[in-house]
């Protein structure tokens, strides 16, 4: 695996952020996200490295934050990462039974990259769209009122 | 100061101290797993709880701060309740192998148990299952299933060590101490993160397993690593040392020690002493009480100086004794035969006055500076190229040297007794022995010496500051001390002791028994 490096953008972004708060470790969590982002959607052990430099914040510290979040990847994703809420009000609405209908319908297991690399689904807690059950987010897009023909329909229009 | 009353004891307390050091320096016991008095306030094991009178809540008596007047108690039955349950908690995941714990008998859970347990838990699930025996590192082995997350050696690694290695991953239940990529936690302090585990999850690798705890005794001493002179406890039983831990003094060391300084016990014990003196040169060895042999090299002493006069002979000294011992010896050596050869032998001059900021020190002789005062004191002032000049000129025919304690940290001893070769006879006071003495071709008696553990002395540290010990055990009890080895050198006889110190000794109480609880 290469050496990670973020765009020049993305660097600015990182010292824009330290500066911002009252103590480098708050800028943690977007810097993160910013390297998820530039790092096809996952925080390899090597981004960490990258950041801990760039930010002159201890590796185990920066771990500390990943390992505890969920939001962020710490396996490589497909190109799109669906999350399908699983959480009561989706569950009720049939979220779990979708979740497996997607799985089947595009040959993938649970949390695992399908063969293509297009495609990453995994079951998530509450995202917060409960009056629109049963919903999914596509990397950064919610898709809600979701039956499992429209989100298979769905899934199958993205690139 | 701000009044308070602590279990309705009245005190006073200057500002800003917490109610857990309030309990501390009132004396009394306080349920407590994450607090250190070396680290920073984490207030995560919800243990220290106690009542405030006026407040509604139970506080954390860590991150509490004593206020004019406050009347705080933790022998309520809420506080008690709240302790029992809290303790409950933490033992959820934690499990039952005591027996197999080399924690056991100085554990924190074991102890707080015993007072607070509730015997019958209700916790029908099943423990979480985490890593164990995980290798953290050269020194140390993690335990995660009965790791309690205080976080102790966390902080440890970030405000003292400064080496930032560990951290807490994951969340909630599966949450555990670790490494980034499982890296060695590798730095030169990284023990103390055993010393202040409150359980068995990090112990060390040296260690564990070798001895209970509670088989073993405990003596107070000096580490005689380097010329930090940190405040430590030895412990001991009756086949000899078996770990040295760090004793809390705020002037000297804190709570910490180094992990070289920890390794000081095992050139101490009898496996690697010196244990009978040996007289005579290369594949011809007598052996010989170390008293015997002290006495046919004075002999031999008092011979060459009537052949070829006193300045024929030296005497080379070490940091590594205490001021006392070197004392006599120098009083000795230039008083009762009459030769002023002293010499100081520094192992290693480019690193001497090495400092990694924290408690190593490039000095690896516990008391440099009582020889240079004992020096100073008796107006000695030669230098190591005198000792090279007279010796390559053939003028000195008999040397004595007190050789290092600690051979490890002299890294030129092999080059400084080449340099002896030549010299007719030398008499090797030392505690271990070393092949290159037992090869060298010319007449030679290497007499046991005690080490630091067993006598009593001082030894002044890099500050300038005295610290005296006592005896703490006696391994190899025919060896001599310096001074008693300089007063046979120089043909005069040992004062008898009457034997009570080594009959107090004996009765040392065990420690344990005595400080259960105490973390």
């Amino acid at each position: 695996m290469a050496d990670f490096q973020l765009s020049a953008e993305g660097v600015e972004f990182v010292k824009a952020e330290l500066k911002r708060y009252e103590t480098p470790l708050s800028a943690v969590i977007p810097c993160l996200y910013r390297v998820q982002k530039e790092n096809q959607g996952w925080v390899s052990p090597e981004s960490v490295s990258y950041l801990s430099q760039l930010m002159d914040i201890p590796e185990a510290h920066i771990n500390e934050v990943l390992s505890f979040y969920t939001m962020f990847n710490r396996e490589p994703v497909g190109r799109h990462h669906v999350q399908v809420c699983c959480n009561i009000s989706c569950a009720m609405n049939g979220a779990r039974e979708l979740t497996h209908h997607l799985c089947k319908s595009f040959d993938v297991k649970e949390g695992e990259v399908s063969k293509d690399g297009k495609l990453t689904i995994t079951r998530v807690e509450c995202l917060g769209s409960c009056g629109t059950a049963p919903m999914m987010q596509i990397n950064d897009r919610y898709y809600e009122n979701l039956s499992p023909d429209s989100a298979v329909k769905i899934i199958k229009e993205l690139e | 100061m701000l009044k308070c009353k602590i279990n309705g004891k009245e005190m006073e307390v200057p500002q800003g101290t917490s109610i857990i050091e309030a309990f501390k320096l009132s004396g009394q016991d306080i349920a407590h797993y994450c607090w250190h008095p070396g680290l920073s306030v984490a207030g995560v094991c919800r243990l220290c709880m106690v009542e405030i009178e006026g407040q509604p809540k139970l506080q954390i008596a860590c991150n509490t701060m004593v206020q004019d007047g406050m009347v705080i108690n933790n022998n309520s039955e809420t506080v008690k309740d709240v302790v029992r349950w809290g303790l409950d908690f933490h033992l959820i995941n934690h499990p039952l192998d005591c027996p197999i714990c080399d924690q056991a008998g100085e554990c924190g859970l074991q102890d707080q148990y015993m007072q607070f347990g509730k015997y019958d838990p209700e916790m029908a699930e099943r423990k979480v299952k985490k890593r164990k025996v995980v290798d953290l590192g050269p020194t140390v082995v993690l335990d995660s299933e009965r790791c309690i997350l205080c976080s102790r050696c966390v902080r440890f690694t970030d405000e003292v060590s400064k080496t930032h290695e560990l951290g807490i991953f994951n969340r909630g239940d599966r949450s555990e101490i670790g490494t980034f990529k499982d890296r060695p936690l590798d730095n030169k302090y990284s023990l103390n993160t055993v010393d202040i585990c409150p359980v068995g999850a990090l112990t060390s690798k040296d260690f564990r397993f070798r001895q209970r705890v509670w088989y073993l005794k405990t003596a107070e001493s000096i580490c005689p690593g380097c010329s930090t002179g940190c405040n430590v406890n030895v412990y001991y039983n009756e086949e000899g040392l078996w770990r040295v831990r760090p004793r809390h003094n705020p002037e000297v060391n804190g709570h910490w020690m180094c992990d070289e300084g920890r390794d000081t016990y095992k050139y101490v014990n009898r496996k690697a002493r010196l244990l009978e003196a040996k007289m005579g040169h290369r594949d011809n060895w007598t052996l010989e009480s170390p008293g015997a042999a002290a006495k046919a090299a004075g002999q031999k002493l008092r011979e060459v100086i009537e052949a070829h006069g006193p300045e024929s002979v030296a005497l080379v000294l070490t940091g590594q004794y205490t001021t006392e011992e070197l004392e006599t010896a120098v009083q000795k050596f230039k008083g009762d035969l009459g030769s002023s050869l002293v010499y100081h032998w520094v192992n290693n001059p480019e690193s001497f006055e090495d400092f990694d900021g924290i408690l190593l020190r490039g000095d690896k002789n516990p008391n440099t500076k009582g020889l240079l005062k004992i020096l100073e004191q008796e107006g000695v002032s030669l230098t190591w190229k005198d000792l090279e000049s007279r010796v390559q000129q053939g003028q000195i025919k008999t040397v004595v040297v007190a050789g290092p304690e600690n051979q490890s940290v002299f890294p030129d001893f092999v080059e400084k007794v080449n340099l002896l070769a030549g010299v007719e006879n030398v008499v090797w006071l030392t505690a271990c022995p070393h092949s290159v003495l037992d090869s060298r071709e010319k007449a030679t008696w290497q007499i046991p010496l005690k080490t630091y553990i067993e006598k009593a002395g001082s030894f002044i540290n890099h500050q300038g500051k005295t610290q005296s010990f006592e005896v703490g055990t006696v391994i190899v009890s025919s060896a001599l001390t310096l001074a008693e080895a300089a007063t046979l050198l120089v043909g005069q006889e040992l004062e008898v002791s009457s034997g009570d110190r080594l009959a107090e000794l004996t009765r040392k109480k065990n420690f344990f028994t005595e400080t259960r609880g105490a973390l």
